[in-house]
């Protein structure tokens, strides 16, 4: 309900205080009208079948047409992919373990310090000593590819739609349809597209890790203070050479991040890749894993991904922070360096011509043996199959059952120890009226029209709302934050994921991610905000989300599953542990970015440190914190079909079910709605922050 | 003898060399270069029946390539033929690709493999203590049964754990016209099947599922089937019913390797044996080779007789 809360606070545009009420108004009359009547007519609450538009249908329409159309090109482009990840795989698999170590180790040195070279060498010796060198060699070859492809477009999108406002809005768009239809939707698409083999899993990989780089460089680009232009201007620059010396030196803080983000990205994709197959990677040995449920291979495998992650990202990283030298010892120094990368090779060469010495060598891999982690798990459910199972009941009766159902139903003398007889209900009423009354005496009319909804929301829950009460509230609030131009569009999205006859997945969605959001900010927010106050904390937190976010989610399924079963709560558990990393990392990047002077001013007018946080850095790093949440959304939705795999009546299960079914329209459609609700939710964050006065763009 | 080899000009010379070697053959090898690809997918069961096939036809004197694939994605590869061959293919979930691409005469089933499957309604020992009168399916009928197995979720009725909703299945109408008050929570992956199995086993606690054999985890944990209520078994879409395993082949294999393809038609793996290596593979940690050869050895009698006819 935080998007809620900030809504009517300002009178002036777009739409006029006065007609803002009348409407909500009447937005309040046609929901009640809607509830009083759902059982009467049950169509209110199922969407009827008959009234179903094919949209399904047409998809698979348009898309007979399309194949053929684009078979040609793509053909192309994928036997282009294909020859540089052969060259690239073969570059990887060639060098024996030693010396590509031991090239790394100097790159990371050479990067930063000894002490990466150390971090280098002990994760790409956990690998060998994990058993899975080829495969990861060839998931390396696979993101060395993706990597620099979507950062490239990446980049140049965003620098496109920094100066053009109609480059801007379709790539906003372009871009969140991307990071949000799930990949499972457009793989088999891609695979029709791309043929069978690793390319459809590298083009997905790319599409999904563009929008960061996107995003990031956006805002980066935005930030450039306009006097910096100016000075640029005045010192004769042409356009192209502000650009080059004055905008991108500026931005380069943010674009670095979003090329850290790509990286990431692109690692937490190479897992898809693994679904077609084609290409003996570490994906495909973690999917194994999570069909086996055998917890320590998955774990083993999905570490060496977040382990490769990590140590991309840690070179790279280092490569880019700002050096300082004449050109003449930067030239001097290249040559050392290269130097040095040539004595692993050579090694590895050597080792070729020494068999026997290689195979001695090659005895080290394998030897972790995981199967005494699965014993473990095992004996962990045995001593607390029963806290575990009352946890489970406790949450599902008291968190989970209400948002779904509603209160009314799961309110129960079995579940909750009292019945929701008529008195109970006519006090909730009657406690939310006057709550409502209260607000609006006082002029907050609008946080009193949030408490109606809201309190009509837990009553009768996800399941329980009308659909056309749904549209007509998500319409209200998309009007009044932005006006009939984002009105329009978000009525005819809500519309199509109805009309779709989705209706009662995406109430299953959105109570899963309703939950998990709020969960997800509220924690992630906390430990952002202790990050970025104590830099030893922070240091400490890096890996975890890094493997948080690298990490295959299916890892953490087998667990959560063997302690909580199949069902909503291991779904919720899952969603929660992959959403809340973004807002971790934007609250602690927007507070560590507040100007030190303004902090310095607080403390000398004598703000204690909550002060500070409240009225100081809070609003300060709003951008970034609005940013967090809509990754945080982005993010939950992005798990939906993930949580799909243990049993979740979501939209992710009908992507699964359209895709199994002869119904590849199904698949998109469902995929669609999700990437849909993702994109609805975003506009109105972003049209309510810019409404507040601090603009998001 | 050689009248009939109907391959490219450049294969001819090397087919001579081996065609004078093993004087017997009238089936060509046809294209013995290019190698044959064998799609490995996500479990042992099948990995064991591909390198089975695999050795059987290296040792025919072909080429062969492994290449990891999908359950679903592979009809794709095999109607392309980026894949050649996938050895053992359970009809249950065959998705949408398959039938199309069968149609279209892309890819070719060769017949059954043999393997004797098993699908139904399973249950850990721990639920006989709570339904008295199992393996028989009145038992389920039993109220203190029924609460036994009932979660928040199916309240007031039992709990059937079902095959993923993508998977489909008969397991709600079977229910339904049997009469026993259960409810199927769908498990959303195979994962989830053999997790909530093998926690219910660890922590004693009651379940029923719906499971199939063979199957490497029922080497592991013991399980009991129920006798399932009687239902028409013409109706697959309201009876439980195995489905009998099947080969596939790219539709070009019998013209590129004919003799390769008349040995995949005769190509039989029995259940027993299957679980036997997949239990020595999975569990007692022995390669897929080893397990491979194991076999090979115990039924040369059988595959020299498929050489034979391969031959001939």
């Amino acid at each position: 309900m935080s998007i809620l809360a900030a809504l009517p606070v300002r009178v002036d545009n777009p739409a006029p205080y006065f007609r803002r009420q009348t409407v909500w108004f009447g937005i309040l009359i046609f929901v009640s009208f809607c509830l009083a009547q759902r059982t009467a007519w049950p169509w209110l609450l199922t969407y009827p079948k008959a009234w179903i538009l094919p949209a399904a249908p047409a998809v698979n329409g348009i898309f007979d047409w399309l194949v053929p159309l684009l078979t040609p090109p793509c053909a192309v482009i994928s036997s282009m992919l294909g020859a540089a990840l052969d060259a690239c795989g073969f570059a990887l698999r060639w060098m024996p373990w030693p010396a590509t170590l031991a090239f790394f180790a100097v790159l990371g040195w050479r990067a930063q310090s000894w002490r990466l070279a150390l971090f280098t060498a002990v994760a790409l010796g956990y690998i060998v000593l994990a058993g899975y060198w080829q495969q990861g060699m060839n998931t390396l070859s696979m993101v060395t590819l993706a990597v620099p492809l979507a950062v490239t477009l990446g980049f140049l999108l965003g620098v496109g739609a920094h100066t053009s406002r109609h480059v801007r809005s379709v790539t906003l768009v372009a871009l969140d349809l991307l990071q949000t239809v799930p990949a499972f939707a457009f793989l088999i698409p891609l695979l029709l597209l791309f043929g069978f083999g690793p390319i459809a899993g590298l083009v997905a990989c790319v599409a999904y890790a563009i929008p960061p780089m996107v995003h990031c460089t956006m805002l980066g680009l935005a930030r450039v203070p306009v006097s910096l232009l100016e000075v640029g201007g005045m010192a004769g620059c042409t356009r192209w050479q502000r650009f080059w010396h004055v905008v991108l030196p500026t931005a380069r803080q943010q674009i670095l991040t979003g090329v850290n983000q790509t990286t990431m990205a692109s690692f937490s994709m190479v897992i898809m890749a693994a679904i077609i197959g084609g290409f003996n990677d570490v994906g495909w040995e973690v999917l194994d894993a999570m069909r086996k449920a055998d917890f320590g291979h998955s774990l083993l495998s999905g570490l060496v991904i977040a382990v490769l992650a990590m140590v991309v990202d840690r070179i790279t990283r280092g490569f880019a922070q700002p050096r300082h030298g004449s050109a003449r010892q930067t030239r001097h120094d290249a040559v050392r360096v290269a130097a040095f990368l040539a004595v692993p090779v050579v090694g590895g060469a050597l080792l070729h011509v020494a068999p026997a010495s290689m195979a001695r060598i090659d005895t080290l891999q394998g030897v972790v043996d995981p199967n005494a982690l699965n014993t473990f798990v095992l004996d962990l459910v045995r001593a607390f199959s029963a806290p575990l199972d009352s946890l489970k009941v406790f949450v599902l009766y008291h968190f989970m059952l209400p948002l779904r159902i509603g209160l009314a139903a799961a309110v129960t003398p079995f579940t909750w120890g009292f019945a929701w007889t008529p008195q109970v209900s006519a006090f909730y009423a009657a406690t939310t009226l006057v709550l409502a009354a209260w607000l609006t005496v006082n002029g907050r009319w609008g946080a009193g029209i949030v408490v109606l909804l809201g309190a009509a929301l837990l009553l009768f829950g996800f399941n329980g709302f009308p659909w056309p009460a749904f549209i007509a509230v998500t319409a209200g609030l998309a009007w009044s934050v932005g006006g009939g131009r984002l009105a329009v569009p978000v009525t005819i999205g809500t519309s199509f994921v109805v009309t779709a006859g989705l209706y009662e997945p995406l109430g299953q969605s959105l109570y899963l991610c309703v939950l998990a959001v709020l969960i997800c900010t509220f924690s992630g927010g906390l430990i952002g905000i202790a990050a970025a106050k104590s830099d030893r904390f922070s240091a400490l937190l890096r890996p975890c989300c890094d493997t948080l976010q690298t990490m295959p989610q299916f890892i953490f399924l087998i667990p959560a599953l063997m302690f909580f079963q199949v069902g909503e709560l291991t779904g919720l558990i899952a969603i929660a542990l992959y959403a809340i990393v973004p807002p971790i990392r934007y609250v602690e990047y927007g507070i560590k970015s507040v100007p030190a002077d303004l902090v310095e001013t607080s403390r000398q007018i004598g703000c204690t440190a909550w002060q500070r946080l409240i009225h100081v850095e809070f609003p300060v790093a709003k951008p970034e914190i609005v940013l967090g949440v809509n990754q945080t959304i982005m993010a939950a939705l992005s798990m939906l079909p993930v949580a799909a795999l243990v049993g979740t009546k979501d939209l992710g299960q009908q992507v699964y079910i359209g895709l199994s079914k002869a119904d590849a329209g199904l698949g998109l459609v469902a995929g669609l709605s999700i990437a849909i609700v993702a994109m609805i939710s975003d506009r109105i964050m972003r049209a309510t922050v810019s409404r507040a006065g601090n603009s998001l763009d | 003898m050689l009248t009939n080899i109907k391959i490219a000009l450049w294969a001819v010379p090397i087919s001579l060399g081996l065609a004078a070697s093993s004087s017997a053959i009238a089936k060509p090898l046809g294209d013995t270069n290019t190698a044959i690809k064998i799609a490995i997918n996500e479990w042992t069961g099948q990995n064991l029946t591909a390198h089975i096939a695999g050795k059987l036809l290296e040792k025919l004197g072909y080429k062969v390539e492994y290449v990891t694939a999908g359950t679903l994605p592979q009809f794709t590869g095999i109607a392309s033929g980026n894949l050649s061959l996938s050895p053992e293919v359970w009809p249950s979930n065959l998705g949408d690709v398959y039938p199309k691409a069968k149609a279209e005469g892309k890819l070719e089933e060769i017949g059954e493999l043999g393997l004797q499957t098993r699908d139904g309604w399973i249950y850990t020992v721990d639920t006989k203590a709570v339904c008295p009168g199992l393996p028989d399916w009145t038992a389920l009928k039993n109220p203190a049964c029924v609460q036994a197995l009932a979660t928040p979720e199916t309240f007031p009725n039992g709990r059937l754990l079902d095959y993923p909703a993508d998977w489909g299945s008969a397991s709600g109408p079977e229910l339904k016209n049997a009469d026993i008050p259960f409810t199927t929570v769908p498990a959303g992956s195979e994962g989830a099947l053999i997790a909530e199995l093998q926690a219910a086993t660890a922590a004693h606690k009651p379940l029923l599922m719906r499971f199939w054999a063979p199957h490497w985890v029922l080497t592991e944990v013991p399980v009991e089937w129920l006798e399932m209520p009687p239902c028409d078994e013409s109706n697959l879409a309201e009876c439980i019913v195995a489905p009998p395993v099947i080969k596939v082949v790219w539709s070009g294999f019998a013209e590129k390797w004919p003799a390769g393809y008349a040995l995949m038609k005769s190509l039989q793996v029995h259940a027993d044996d299957q679980q036997k290596m997949i239990y020595a593979v999975d569990k007692q940690g022995r390669s897929l080779d080893v397990a491979v050869d194991e076999w090979m050895d115990q039924h040369q009698s059988d595959w020299q007789g498929w050489f034979k006819a391969a031959q001939n």
